[in-house]
């Protein structure tokens, strides 16, 4: 059964007249990598606040767990069943990487017992040590902060992974290890994975790759 | 929880914002702690002198009036100006107002007593009657050797009398005598004699009808008194009845037992309070109405009460403009500051949403770090208002009393003032204003800087919250990135 189903979505930004996104339907499984690729404003990223559930539809429904997104609370949605990785990071600058991710499990009402040791340990998992992770975001380098950026967005455990552009401000190296956690997430701990990529890297390890264009969405790879 | 700590560390984070807010509002409090302490205390001193001299009605007879009525009633040539008399029965009617809280009687007659022999017997008594007429024919009036005071007790108070033994009187037919009397006849606590005095009816026209009554009254004396009042008052005429050690000192009502009204004999006088300052003018038009002569004003004692209290009532009035408007252009540069705060922040609200915390909850975050900042400003702006409240006090009345000494200090404002009560009339020393004020912080002023300073706060973080709820987490990242 799907995680994530699409069914006839469509938006259009508020007074634009072209419309972003025409009749997708797409479903998205748990235990698999997907990418959506794309020219620049495709619609990518619109797709992806979709999903997220930071933005609604004009048309069409985006159901999870089987219920629209446009009836259950979307803030709870965000707190809990997704975790989003984005493109510029978005993480509270003046905050330290272990408070930012403390923050994001008390958001979602996280019932770890010793959160700051979980914290520790997730960090460790993405290649952040203790010493980095007391340190403000703001003095990390990019490919940090997309690691703490990861971390959060698995903190509380979440059914869905979104990463926008993950790699995109990364060096070789940091993409490929960053990659290799996003796969591990879905083949191994058994997470639905989309990401959003320019990158061919990237789509090298989709299960299932999909492409937007002209507002549609198109299967291109599928394993 | 994880909200406040939130809060908390967020106020350490951006220190220099937080400390620029701090700064407006330790302000604001400092201001207000002082405005407040001056504010309540002076109108505690000032509700306290309304009800020491406003509320006190004077019964005053009008100069001008008199000299009118005077003029008018003339016989060849001759004026002769005269306060009317204000009868007994009219002031023991005046008390029944609903304007009073209060209405003080005193009554007193002269009486004679044959197994007790008076002080200064040898220099006689006092007839209390003009001639009088019985069946057309002159009467020789009675002298008095006695006088009995009913509810007069105001020289125990001023410590001019002091019981030595027994108590005092608080049943009908109990009196209290000197110690000077006792010891002269011999009287002990508990010994009981027997008073005459006289009540006369008087006739209508030909003043040749009137009429005597003996009157009786049967007194136990319960207590004796020490007495180191002047036994004569000043320039008065000196013999028995005059002299104060002769006083016969009981209740009121035991005095007006025999008490008929439009006869001659008892003299009632009475002081009344009114509730409120304000009440009188209706208190005044009632007595009128009750037929109290027109040449009498009724009135307060506004003029001790506005020379003593003027200044501390301009001292409260400055520091109540001072606190408004130092809230009203401290609630606008906070206002001005929290919006602009907010729009350095928006980004950081946009991610919370995103990470789906929840309206309400960003709202709360954002009310407790105001609050936090405030309560920080509140303990240091109370305590540092506190010991500032004092000096500006001081400068601030030295002030008024000046201005207030320059406006009196023209040809014929200045010197002291009549102060008359009802049925007595007397001169009030000069008096002067208050010139020290203690300011304290009372609880109610502490409840009331709590207030104000919740009130910022909420105001603050609402100006904040307005801005940030209009947004959708989508749009503030999308701004942003």
């Amino acid at each position: 059964m799907s995680v994530l189903a699409l069914k006839n979505v469509t938006y259009k930004y508020e007074g634009a007249s072209k419309t972003v996104l025409k009749g997708i339907d797409a479903e998205f499984k748990a235990g698999k990598v997907y990418t959506i690729v794309g020219k620049s404003g495709a619609g990518k990223s619109t797709l992806l606040s979709l999903i997220a559930g930071l933005d609604v539809s004009t048309g069409g429904e985006i159901l999870y767990s089987g219920e629209n997104l446009k009836t259950i609370n979307r803030d709870d949605y965000r707190a809990k069943s997704i975790g989003v990785i984005f493109q510029s990071f978005n993480l509270l600058l003046t905050a330290t990487a272990v408070e930012n991710i403390i923050l994001s499990m008390n958001i979602s009402g996280s019932r770890e017992k010793d959160k700051k040791a979980y914290t520790y340990a997730l960090l460790q998992k993405v290649g952040i040590d203790r010493e980095t992770a007391d340190r403000k975001v703001l003095k990390l380098s990019g490919g940090e902060q997309q690691r703490v950026g990861i971390a959060r967005a698995l903190s509380h455990d979440p059914d869905i992974i979104i990463a926008d552009e993950p790699t995109g401000n990364l060096d070789r190296d940091t993409a490929a290890e960053i990659l290799k956690i996003l796969t591990s997430l879905a083949h191994n701990d058994g997470k639905c994975v989309i990401i959003v990529t320019h990158s061919r890297n990237v789509t090298s390890v989709a299960d299932e790759i999909w492409g937007i264009s002209d507002g549609k969405l198109i299967s291109v790879k599928h394993h | 929880m994880y909200i406040l700590q939130n809060a908390f560390r967020n106020v350490l984070r951006n220190k220099g914002r937080n400390a620029l807010i701090g700064t407006i509002i330790f302000v604001i409090i400092v201001s207000t702690v002082v405005a407040l302490m001056i504010n309540n205390t002076t109108g505690n001193i000032i509700d306290d002198y309304k009800s020491r001299f406003a509320s006190v009605v004077s019964i005053v007879p009008n100069m001008d009036r008199m000299r009118e009525e005077a003029m008018k009633n003339s016989e060849g040539g001759r004026v002769r100006v005269q306060a009317p008399i204000i009868p007994s029965e009219q002031y023991m009617e005046f008390g029944n107002s609903e304007y009073l809280y209060n209405a003080v009687y005193r009554a007193s007659t002269a009486i004679n007593c044959d197994d007790i022999k008076a002080i200064d017997t040898d220099l006689g008594g006092q007839p209390m009657q003009g001639t009088v007429f019985v069946n057309g024919e002159a009467i020789v009036p009675t002298s008095f050797m006695f006088s009995l005071q009913g509810n007069k007790f105001e020289d125990f108070k001023e410590g001019l009398r002091d019981l030595a033994e027994g108590r005092m009187p608080e049943s009908l037919n109990e009196c209290i005598i000197s110690s000077d009397l006792a010891e002269l006849n011999g009287i002990s606590v508990g010994d009981t004699f027997s008073f005459t005095s006289e009540i006369v009816f008087k006739g209508s026209s030909s003043m040749t009808d009137n009429q005597i009554f003996e009157t009786r009254y049967e007194l136990t004396v319960v207590g004796i008194y020490y007495d180191a009042t002047n036994e004569y008052t000043m320039g008065g005429r000196k013999n028995a009845y005059t002299n104060r050690r002769n006083e016969i000192l009981t209740t009121y009502e035991t005095v007006i037992v025999p008490f008929v009204p439009d006869h001659n004999g008892i003299t009632v006088s009475a002081t009344y309070y009114v509730e409120n300052p304000d009440m009188i003018s209706a208190f005044a038009e009632e007595l009128y109405a009750k037929g109290l002569s027109p040449i009498f004003d009724v009135k307060t004692d506004e003029s001790s009460y506005n020379k003593i209290i003027g200044p501390v009532e301009g001292l409260r009035s400055i520091s109540i403009t001072f606190m408004i408007i130092v809230l009203i252009f401290g609630g606008v540069i906070i206002a001005l500051l929290s919006s602009i705060a907010i729009r350095e922040r928006k980004y950081e609200i946009g991610v919370l949403r995103a990470m789906g915390m929840k309206k309400h909850k960003v709202a709360f975050g954002l009310w407790s770090e105001m609050l936090i900042i405030t309560c920080l400003c509140l303990v240091i702006g109370l305590s540092i208002g506190t010991l500032v409240a004092q000096p500006v006090t001081n400068v601030l009345l030295a002030q008024q009393i000046e201005a207030a000494q320059s406006a009196v200090s023209t040809p014929g404002m200045a010197g002291g003032m009549m102060m008359a009560s009802a049925g007595t009339m007397s001169t009030s020393p000069s008096v002067t204003p208050l010139s020290e004020i203690d300011i304290l912080l009372g609880m109610n002023t502490v409840l009331q800087i709590i207030g104000i300073a919740l009130l910022l706060a909420t105001f603050a973080a609402l100006i904040s919250i307005s801005r940030i709820t209009k947004y959708e987490p989508i749009k503030i990242l999308m701004e942003r990135n």
